[in-house]
């Protein structure tokens, strides 16, 4: 065991290997920064290149190009508003106002130290826990799955702003734009009304880019209250510095919430279909629940840019556990990674950890130094983009649209997908005006065709409908979701009474 | 209890109307849900869990909109206060427009030249009128038409849009 790690070691820290992963980890924040240009998308066009090399340098490449991307979306999720990839959803809820309250600088400090923490923290648990964590994620069957969603989807209760009820139409039609195309278990074509735009149904991550980028973009061109014209001024200006020590102790002297949205962020990692979308979104909602003062989130609160951040940055170790331990990918990311082992003839499964320890060490070791060049590079890069961001919204406002536009056409190749950028961009800015919630719709997308599909697989499996409530992991997450609900209920209530009250004192 | 002016009132009788026009869709959606094909090798059709959310959508609209007529009286506005806030918001309509067209234009033109015309023309009606804004959204233009082109097909072999001509 010490030779393998010791093999590893002198493998990975070889000075080209570490140069390679260096400009990997660049290269994936820097994709995962551009709104519609996901990790899996870089992986892939990473893949090529690793060829060529031995095993153990191409998948250290290709896991710093994961690494880096993971903390890559918090980039323009602090200072744009728009999550450059759907594992930073959660970023902007708190990230984007600190940056707009003029503390850009801390907002991606804070971002990119809990991304290190997360991935530290991940890699710990991979080593130590890799193989019973990954027995007991494919021990559930689509009961459970369907009970973890629906404990995902609860985390829309809140996430809901100003309006309960609106947040949650908004959720329900994330769900219901999720149905159309080809339905997921038949490929049975629902609501296209003929239109072949619509066949193949509509992406993800052109909703996302759609609800989140353009509208947020075209809400930067309205009128200023002060002068009535739309302003020519810069998005983010104010506190470039970046605080270090001031990020260091809000993070180390408040361990809890980092380690809790790790620890979170490694189990729903280690859940094979879940992965980092889902992970920032649920440890975001953990942070709040657990916050003294969770009015505060929304606005600009600190722990809430640690919680998502630790949170989807600490996927990549978890999903990383039914890789190694099973051969199961646990997210799309994960299955390119299984393509490239495979590509040099090592066989995913149960023996690669007992027939090539070398190369699952390698694998610890590559994540523990990109972890540690993606803090580097982001604070380096956190300066450039800053500076870029200087630039006026009159430049910066269309070429950002152009990108998206870039982001969504890359994804699949298709024009059509444009189309339905434009239209769905003109949908969420209106919804954004008529107060509608927009992260419980962008939620729903994501989380729909996973519910429906375990739903319908578990009837399937058995038409017996108990048993959601009688196998113990589901029960046990449904009634965490039952909890959760009405608990983010009693806060809201209170929350506008409270609300009410002082406003009732300030006019009389 | 009533809203104070038509000013105030915008926004939420355009949420009333909001709640109805969804809940029609969603409950036109849920029928067609309906109407799609059992498959006799599941239980649950494709049409089933979509007609319950659609369904969902519906009775949340309508109870949204009940609670919020019920509590704050009908929203009473005027079409001259709601066409004075779509005038207002003037720069974001012309930039939507023109981002719709840019997206229509692609296909015929190619990225570069759609791309170069539309950040041309967006970024003179949003800049200062000043020469050297001209200079600056040319230069722009030119820059993030050819250089997204480049990079993709050079590096990463993914070919953008290109002219039919």
């Amino acid at each position: 065991m010490t030779d393998a790690f010791l093999i590893a070691l002198g493998g990975v820290t070889e000075p080209y290997t570490l140069l390679l992963m260096a400009v990997a980890t660049f290269a994936g924040i820097v994709a995962a920064a551009i709104p519609g240009f996901t990790i899996t998308m870089a992986i892939v066009l990473t893949l090529p290149l690793t060829f060529a090399m031995p095993p153990m340098q191409g998948i250290s490449i290709m896991l710093s190009v994961y690494v880096g991307g993971l903390s890559g979306g918090l980039f323009s999720a602090a200072l744009l508003g728009i999550p450059g990839t759907p594992s930073s959803v959660a970023t902007t809820f708190d990230a984007f106002p600190m940056a707009r309250q003029g503390n850009p600088g801390k907002a991606l400090s804070l971002g990119l130290f809990a991304s290190f923490v997360g991935s530290i923290i991940s890699i710990a648990v991979l080593i130590v826990a890799a193989p019973p964590l990954a027995l007991l994620a494919v021990k559930l069957g689509p009961w459970e799955y369907f009970a973890l969603i629906i404990f995902a989807l609860t985390v829309i209760a809140s996430l809901v702003g100003d309006s309960l009820i609106r947040g949650l139409i908004a959720g329900l039609i994330g769900i219901a734009i999720a149905t159309i195309g080809p339905d997921p278990l038949m490929g049975r074509e629902r609501f296209t009304f003929g239109f072949e735009i619509l066949t193949a149904g509509i992406p993800f991550l052109v909703v996302l880019i759609g609800m989140y980028a353009m509208s947020q973009l075209l809400s930067e061109l309205e009128p200023t209250k002060s002068s009535g014209q739309h302003s020519s001024g810069s998005l983010i200006s104010g506190d470039m510095r970046p605080h270090l020590w001031q990020t260091v102790k809000d993070i180390l002297l408040k361990p809890a919430n980092v380690i809790r949205s790790s620890l979170l962020g490694v189990f729903i990692g280690a859940v094979p279909g879940a992965g980092s979308s889902i992970s920032n979104l649920l440890a975001y909602d953990q942070a709040k629940r657990a916050s003294k003062h969770p009015e505060t989130f929304g606005k600009g609160e600190p722990q809430g840019v640690v919680a998502s951040e630790s949170g989807n940055s600490s996927t990549v170790g978890g999903s990383l556990i039914p890789l190694i331990a099973l051969g199961i990918p646990g997210s799309p990311a994960d299955a390119v990674l299984m393509a490239a082992i495979m590509v040099h003839g090592i066989s995913i499964g149960p023996r690669l950890i007992l027939d090539h320890p070398d190369l699952v060490y390698s694998m610890f070791i590559a994540m523990a130094i990109a972890s540690v060049f993606m803090l580097l590079i982001g604070i380096i890069l956190m300066r450039v983009f800053l500076r870029l961001l200087n630039v006026p919204k009159y430049i910066i406002v269309p070429v950002v649209l152009t990108c998206c536009a870039i982001g969504t056409y890359t994804l699949n190749n298709r024009l059509s997908d444009l189309y339905l950028l434009a239209g769905i961009g003109a949908v969420g800015y209106i919804l954004k005006k008529l107060d509608y919630p927009l992260a419980p719709l962008v939620l729903g997308v994501v989380l729909g065709p996973i519910a429906e599909t375990n739903l319908r697989r578990a009837f399937q499996t058995s038409t017996d409908w108990t048993l959601f409530f009688t196998r113990p992991i589901s029960a046990l997450l449904l009634t965490l979701a039952v909890v959760s609900v009405v608990y983010s209920i009693y806060s809201y209530v209170k929350q506008r009474r409270l609300m009410a009250q002082r406003l009732d004192a300030t006019s009389n | 209890m009533e809203r104070r002016n038509s000013e105030t009132a915008l926004i939420p009788a355009l949420q009333v109307l909001s709640y109805f026009i969804i809940a029609l869709g969603a409950v036109f959606m849920a029928f067609k849900a309906g109407s799609l094909p059992a498959s006799r090798w599941e239980p649950m059709s494709a049409g089933t869990f979509p007609q319950i959310i659609f369904f969902g959508v519906a009775l949340l609209c309508g109870v949204a909109a009940v609670v919020e007529i019920s509590k704050q009286g009908f929203p009473r506005t005027s079409l001259n206060i709601a066409w004075k806030r779509l005038v207002a918001l003037k720069a974001v309509i012309i930039n939507l427009a023109l981002f719709i067209i840019y997206m229509a234009f692609m296909p015929i033109a190619g990225f570069i030249v759609s791309t170069f015309i539309y950040l041309t023309i967006a970024q003179l009606y949003l800049a200062p009128k000043k020469p050297i804004t001209l200079l600056i959204a040319i230069f722009v233009a030119a820059l993030f038409s050819a250089g997204p082109y480049y990079l993709f097909s050079e590096v990463f072999n993914i070919y953008l849009p290109r002219a039919q001509w």
